[in-house]
């Protein structure tokens, strides 16, 4: 109870590290900075705010996203980060397999309820 | 793990399935190899089945040319043009830009299209536009990392020789590599393709011949005589001529599953001999097929009916078929493939090949000719089918010579018709010089060809076949 907005942006930063450190153990760095900028574009397309996502090669950082909300508290981004972790973790279980993107799924149902549900399958090759 | 089918004939077979999704692949060899047209026909493949490929050439004036020559292959579909298979020039960018900006604009056309499938053609004109070795090897690592994170099965194509495949870092970096080649054999120019590199897929590994026609692409697969092959049940039964003494000589028929040669001089009978076996296989209920490189199927039949058999009806069900290839158009790789095939997924139970003589004349070397052989016999025991090779011997009145391959080794039987001659009279002889299993008769009995088919006569005490 209680929880501010804020609370809840460091509560997805969280989760997007630990994805990404979780992620960078199959993937290395380089491709997980790469996926970061897949998914970032193709949640863009939606919505505009998580191009202030702010990543590398050593992690991602959602100060700029925090900032923006301090001044547009109506922003929704709880579904963009929802949506940004789903597809996150629907391509990784394309490309690793859904035995690893499962575990890397478990993990951040340890950290969120909200990610304990199956990825959802994307296009066909 | 996903794979992307190829569609074309027999390679998704060779691959398991078909090609790792998200993998990159090089396809390499000399100009004029058929790497295009080989990409050309999966991208169209794909694009039948709703997938959408981008191919991005690196010299401009080439994608002209190629949609032209495409054009001719049953596979191409102007319709599919634009929509499911998009052409673009990474080359300008490359050049003007460089590396970076190259990777750049490809993120900006896979974003535009969403592709599953990208081809660039070809990857060696990019590496001639870097500075070092070094450079070109981060720049291709970036493209293995772009495209698997965007879920896309790419094709790099690239005319590179066979030496070149062992060093340049292109080839460590790639999960699978085709390399297409070709060569002069015997009145043949073919083709072949290896794997030589497919990660996450057991493939099947060696040469594998392929032909480009008006469908495209249609890969044969190698035959493989290894040793698990030669794990097989052997089956007591046997499979009669049909005519009555010589099935006494040979202990009641041909073991089930067994290999024989029929070995003879031309005019000796072999190709009776042979059909009579599978006439007396259709009669008993059996299937058959005659496999001639000698023969049509017309002069065949009329053969068989000359002598009274009345095969028409059993050609007509199905229950006999008779293929004929040219000896001219004989080609080793294909056609042993097409065999093997035909008995594939029939219930095949007699099988004919006349002559095997005319394989050993399309195959470059005697040795490539026995693991062919070696390699359908086994194949053809495994299914349990009694199978008859006539060979020719070329020397009308030689000692027992059964071939000049060694290819006795290959048989279980092997039955021996020639001329001897008596009293200033040519007649023909059968031995039987081998029947595995069986108690055989080890006599020399002279045989006729008559209107009624084969008999067999008496013993012949004097035919002094063995000096």
């Amino acid at each position: 109870m209680g929880e501010t907005i804020g609370d809840r942006i460091k509560h997805y930063e969280a989760l997007l590290r630990e994805m990404w450190a979780a992620s960078a153990k199959y993937l290395g760095a380089f491709s997980v900075n790469l996926l970061v900028e897949r998914v970032v574009w193709e949640v863009s397309l939606e919505y505009k705010e998580i191009e202030l996502l702010q990543y590398d090669q050593n992690g991602v950082s959602c100060a700029k996203i925090a900032a923006r909300l301090e001044e547009n508290p109506d922003l929704p981004v709880e579904d963009m980060f929802v949506k940004f972790i789903a597809r996150y973790v629907e391509i990784l279980a394309k490309l690793l397999g859904h035995e690893r993107a499962e575990e890397i799924r478990k993990k951040l149902g340890q950290l969120g309820e909200e990610f304990s549900g199956e990825p959802f399958a994307s296009r066909e090759a | 793990m996903e794979r992307l089918k190829t569609g074309i004939k027999n390679l998704d077979y060779i691959l398991g399935g078909g090609i790792p999704a998200y993998s990159l692949n090089i396809v390499s060899g000399s100009p004029g190899s058929g790497k295009t047209i080989f990409v050309q026909h999966i991208i169209f493949n794909n694009a039948r089945n709703g997938l959408k490929s981008l191919y991005l050439t690196t010299i401009s004036e080439s994608q002209l040319k190629m949609v032209r020559h495409l054009q001719e292959f049953a596979f191409f579909a102007d319709g599919l043009l634009g929509d499911r298979v998009i052409y673009g020039d990474l080359g300008t960018v490359l050049r003007k830009e460089g590396a970076s900006k190259g990777l750049d604009y490809l993120v900006q056309l896979i974003k535009e299209h969403l592709p599953s499938i990208v081809v660039i053609d070809s990857l060696k004109v990019i590496r001639d536009l870097f500075p070092d070795e070094k450079a070109f090897r981060a720049f291709v690592f970036e493209l293995a990392a772009l495209f698997s994170i965007w879920e896309i099965t790419a094709f790099l194509v690239g005319e590179y020789e066979e030496q070149e495949l062992t060093c340049l870092s292109e080839f460590a970096i790639a999960d699978g590599i085709f390399h297409l080649y070709g060569q002069e054999e015997k009145r043949f120019q073919k083709r072949y393709m290896r794997i030589l590199k497919m990660r996450g897929a057991s493939f099947q590994q060696g040469e594998h011949l392929f032909q480009i026609g008006p469908l495209g692409i249609e890969v044969y697969p190698r035959l493989r005589p290894e040793g698990e092959e030669l794990q097989y049940e052997v089956k007591r039964g046997r499979k009669k001529f049909g005519i009555p003494e010589l099935d006494e000589m040979l202990s009641g028929g041909l073991l089930e599953g067994t290999i024989t040669l029929i070995s003879g001089a031309t005019g000796t009978g072999k190709t009776i001999l042979a059909l009579k076996f599978l006439f007396e296989g259709v009669q008993r209920g059996e299937r058959g097929i005659f496999f001639s490189f000698e023969e049509s199927a017309l002069q065949l039949q009329h053969t068989a009916r000359h002598l009274g058999w009345e095969v028409d009806k059993y050609l007509a069900n199905g229950q006999l078929e008779i293929k004929f290839i040219s000896p001219i158009e004989l080609d080793v790789d294909k056609h042993a493939f097409e065999i093997l095939d035909m008995v594939r997924g029939k219930k095949v139970e007699r099988f004919v090949i006349d002559s095997i003589s005319s394989f050993e004349s399309s195959v470059s070397d005697v040795q490539k000719y026995r693991d062919y052989l070696w390699a359908i016999g086994q194949q053809l025991r495994r299914r349990h089918v009694t199978t008859i090779f006539t060979v020719l011997n070329e020397d009308l009145f030689s000692p027992l010579i059964v071939s000049r391959a060694q290819l006795s080794l290959i048989a279980d039987n092997t039955i021996i018709l020639r001329y001897v001659e008596d009293n200033s009279i040519i007649k023909k002889v059968l031995g039987i010089l081998k029947a595995r299993g069986s108690n055989h008769d080890k006599s020399l009995r002279e045989y006729e060809i008559t209107a009624e088919g084969i008999n067999i006569l008496n013993r012949l005490d004097k035919a002094d076949m063995l000096k």
